[in-house]
């Protein structure tokens, strides 16, 4: 730790990363839109085609809230997509549209190193006449490789499936370094000169990241867009798992914790 | 859920390739594999494709289109005639939650163990063997999807007077408020009326719970000479709702949970009945079958442009038709308004196929989601908006940061507040804070404990979070700095000012983290007569040299000059990473550094 570290306060890595992503969004045009924690249960689930009694609901783990009927503790960042199209919608405004968000959510499950009750999430939607699963996988390619600095990022669709979505995907990504870079490096240890900026446990590696798809056409109708004109895509990761990828953390617990022998490592 | 290998050739003529290969096709065609162990796959069905694919014969559909190797014969496929009515048996539903109900009369079963194939293909994937009867009712259901069930025809009442009239009468109704069932697991389960029950009408006794469980009451055993067999199709909400009321969840509940066509259960009954009389021998006396409501044919329509439209893919008719042949779903191709168009007729047991954009994503994962290319979004025009909350968090953050104050976050689950979660599944903590404060404080003293760890002067925190009170949600700003009487915290509303763009804040340039102890610490300082000009990096690679991996952290944090001498002050932090260091380990550690010092011919004051 050097001196002047103890002048100077800490920036929380999950900061840090909403900061950069913001930046990273904001320069491929994603504004970036909020919406509350406490959500109903129409904006967290019914408006983004998640009937009630459907098995679905059961893929999330709610957090419920007592005698207040309706109301959950939101769980995934999703809310926000509707609530914007919505107010879009209400002010006249149509597509293009391109939101970013970031903020907490909940699933109510016992934790552990991988598991947190509360964590955060980034989510970004695209809608537009001709916004396509490939723009999304070109989208998502940009993010990873600014994000964690790889000379080449692939980008892997699966298929899934959630009901605010079709088709759906979990995406998956590797970080390569570019056979140039590597051809390049003279050294036999090539590994630890400079062009080589991905961390090698990252390296040549699938990781999965998180969940997406083109906008099921009923989640912008019950937003009030037009879905025979326009369609879309949307994502939505853990942030807080992209910050220990980035950075090697090993416990999702650590980002509560409020412990400044993690913090003030940032 | 566990698929076999052995059991999924029995659809193909041609070999299958290893599970290996079997579980990569699903993986990026289908589904997620959990495991694969000894030629079982744990296949994870998605919620919307367990109308059709938790069966052998769903995923070796699946298998077919994706590998383009034809299945032998697909059960569904067959034609499939009514049933010859017989004047033994009535059926009447008496709710909207069944569509369709058939029993099956069979005469003079001879129960007894199952033949070895059957016995081990359900052994196989993790079921117990029970009996033939059992057995192939279990087989039918892991093979084509749909739960059966077998009731033991002399336990349940037969009408006195039945000449011209049926001798069995099997009601589907709303269960009684506190009618109690003895089920086949031996436990006795009290049913309210949200749930259906499958009774006796000659007896007014329940004998099943709908889609979950039978009754002890009319179960086959080796006494059993006839049976009736069930193949019904029960609304996937209701029994969702019942097996989660009875904390009952079977295998049966967990199919119809995702709701399946009433059409299979006609495939379900032919299926067992003809097992049965197979391995358990009898004669088939007829059957009864209540289906008010056929379903429907569905047609849904795509076009070779939509499909590429939201793919951005640059398909062709054939890349788009073989898919389509693949999956065995029959279309029409035909030209409006020079668009080329798909009508497919979707087959019953697909549910989950109803608008057009189901059918991009079934082109989509058979052509294969790699053939997706990458495609950047186009520039927009507009200017982007600013978020004015989130230009002021990060004012803020930056401000605080400035000031020495390091950001924390802590959990949103409190002890007190106004709102309590429901159902916190560990209990602790229910509330939804009401203010920053008291997690902000519990953090200080948290913290001011690693204060020389750290090699922090003072502790000082800050949140950006959101509090719940006045029966609103809002976002704060809370502060908290260690003071001598222990701690003071202040806590704001984040007020927000009009911004017209972002501050270029930095970010974390730190690499890698590094894991810390969780053990305690101990501090040890040393300070030192050197002669003028000593540097104290000499010194301090001395004491790191000599402390080893116990030392955690070393600084300087005193230097004055006497009489031609220099006195430096160090601060060491001793900690291990195995176990709480006790003072013995660490004035060993201390007695090399004192040693190793003196005789560099430094004075330890």
């Amino acid at each position: 730790m050097k001196p002047q570290d103890v002048q100077r306060g800490h920036l929380h890595p999950i900061s840090s990363l909403i900061r950069e992503a913001n930046k990273i969004f904001f320069d491929m045009g994603f504004s970036l839109a909020e919406g509350p924690l406490l959500e109903s249960e129409w904006y967290n689930f019914d408006a983004l085609n998640v009937p009630k009694d459907h098995p679905s609901r059961d893929m999330q783990d709610t957090f419920f809230i007592k005698n207040e009927q309706g109301n959950v503790l939101r769980t995934h960042t999703s809310n926000v997509q509707i609530r914007y199209m919505e107010s879009q919608v209400k002010k006249g405004i149509q597509p293009p549209y391109r939101i970013v968000s970031m903020g907490k959510v909940f699933r109510n499950e016992a934790t552990d190193m991988g598991h947190e009750s509360e964590f955060f999430q980034i989510e970004a939607l695209a809608v537009g006449e001709d916004v396509t699963l490939a723009q999304l996988k070109g989208t998502l390619a940009r993010f990873f490789q600014e994000l964690f600095g790889g000379t080449s990022v692939e980008v892997r669709f699966r298929p899934s499936f959630f009901p605010f979505t079709e088709p759906s995907v979990e995406v998956d990504m590797q970080l390569m370094e570019a056979k140039t870079s590597r051809e390049a490096g003279s050294s036999p240890d090539a590994s630890q000169s400079e062009a080589f900026r991905v961390p090698e446990k990252l390296r040549d590696k699938w990781m999965e990241m998180g969940g997406a798809g083109m906008v099921h056409p009923n989640v912008l109708k019950n937003s009030g867009v037009d879905s025979e004109k326009y369609q879309g895509f949307a994502f939505g990761f853990g942030i807080d798992r992209l910050a220990m990828l980035k950075w090697g953390i090993d416990d999702i617990r650590l980002m509560h914790s409020a412990d400044l022998r993690f913090i003030n490592q940032f | 859920m566990k698929i076999s290998r052995n059991w999924l050739q029995t659809f193909f003529t041609a070999p299958l390739p290893d599970a290996q290969t079997l579980a990569d096709a699903l993986t990026f065609h289908a589904f997620e594999i959990e495991s694969v162990e000894n030629e079982i796959l744990d296949v994870k069905v998605t919620p919307n494709r367990g109308h059709d694919c938790l069966s052998h014969r769903g995923i070796a559909k699946e298998l077919s289109a994706i590998l383009n190797i034809p299945m032998k014969g697909d059960p569904l496929r067959e034609p499939m005639s009514g049933f010859t009515k017989s004047r033994h048996g009535e059926v009447s539903i008496d709710t909207p939650l069944c569509a369709r109900y058939i029993a099956g009369y069979i005469k003079g079963v001879k129960v007894g163990a199952s033949p070895d194939w059957l016995r081990k293909n359900l052994e196989s994937i993790g079921q117990k063997s029970i009996n033939n009867i059992v057995d192939a009712a279990n087989f039918v259901m892991f093979n084509i999807g749909q739960p059966l069930h077998a009731f033991d025809a002399g336990k349940i009442g037969k009408r006195q007077e039945a000449i011209g009239k049926s001798e069995f009468r099997i009601q589907v109704r709303d269960a009684k408020k506190g009618e109690k069932m003895l089920a086949l697991d031996a436990k006795e389960y009290v049913l309210s009326e949200s749930m259906l029950v499958i009774a006796d009408g000659n007896a007014d006794a329940v004998i099943g719970i709908a889609g979950v469980k039978g009754g002890k009451v009319a179960e086959v055993n080796e006494a059993t000479t006839d049976i009736i067999i069930e193949s019904a199709n029960f609304d996937g909400a209701s029994v969702r709702k019942t097996a989660q009321q009875l904390k009952l969840r079977t295998d049966a509940s967990q199919r119809f949970e995702q709701s399946i066509s009433p059409e299979l259960a006609a495939y379900g009954m032919r299926a067992a009945t003809d097992l049965i009389l197979k391995i358990a021998g009898g004669e088939l006396v007829g059957f009864a079958d209540e289906y008010p409501k056929p379903q429907e044919k569905k047609q849904v329509s795509v076009s070779v442009a939509q499909v590429n439209q939201i793919l951005g893919t640059s398909l062709t008719e054939k890349d788009i038709a073989d898919a389509f042949i693949r999956l065995g779903l029959t279309r029409k191709s035909y030209e409006m308004s020079s668009h080329r168009i798909f009508k497919v007729e979707v087959p019953f047991e697909r549910l989950d196929i109803s608008i057009p954009e189901d059918l991009v994503e079934e082109v989509a994962r058979i052509v294969g989601y790699d053939k997706i290319p990458s495609a950047e979004l186009p520039e927009l025009k507009e200017a982007l908006a600013i978020n004015i909350n989130f230009a002021q968090s990060e004012k803020t953050r930056a401000g605080l940061i400035e000031k020495g104050y390091s950001e924390v976050f802590t959990s949103v689950f409190s002890e007190k507040g106004e709102r309590v979660v429901a159902n916190k599944v560990d209990g602790v903590r229910p509330y939804l804070r009401g203010n920053l404060a008291d997690g902000l404080a519990e953090a200080l003293q948290k913290n001011v404990r690693s204060k020389d760890l750290l090699g922090l002067k003072e502790v000082k925190l800050f949140e950006i979070g959101t509090v719940w009170n006045g029966g609103r949600e809002s976002v704060m700003v809370g502060m908290a700095i260690e003071t001598k009487q222990g701690g003071k915290i202040t806590e704001g509303k984040l007020t927000t000012v009009n911004a017209d763009h972002y501050e270029n804040f930095p970010i974390s340039t730190t690499e890698r983290y590094q894991s810390f102890s969780r053990y305690p610490f101990i501090v040890r300082d040393i300070a030192l007569w050197t002669e003028t000009g000593t540097k104290p990096e000499e010194i301090l690679e001395v004491i790191r040299k000599e402390s080893g991996e116990l030392l955690v952290r070393s600084e300087l944090f005193d230097t004055f000059e006497k009489a031609g001498k220099i006195s430096y002050a160090f601060r060491l932090v001793l900690q291990s990473f195995e176990k709480t260091l006790t003072d013995e380990e660490a004035n060993a550690v201390m007695e090399s550094v004192y040693k190793e010092v003196k005789k560099r011919g430094w004075e330890v004051r």
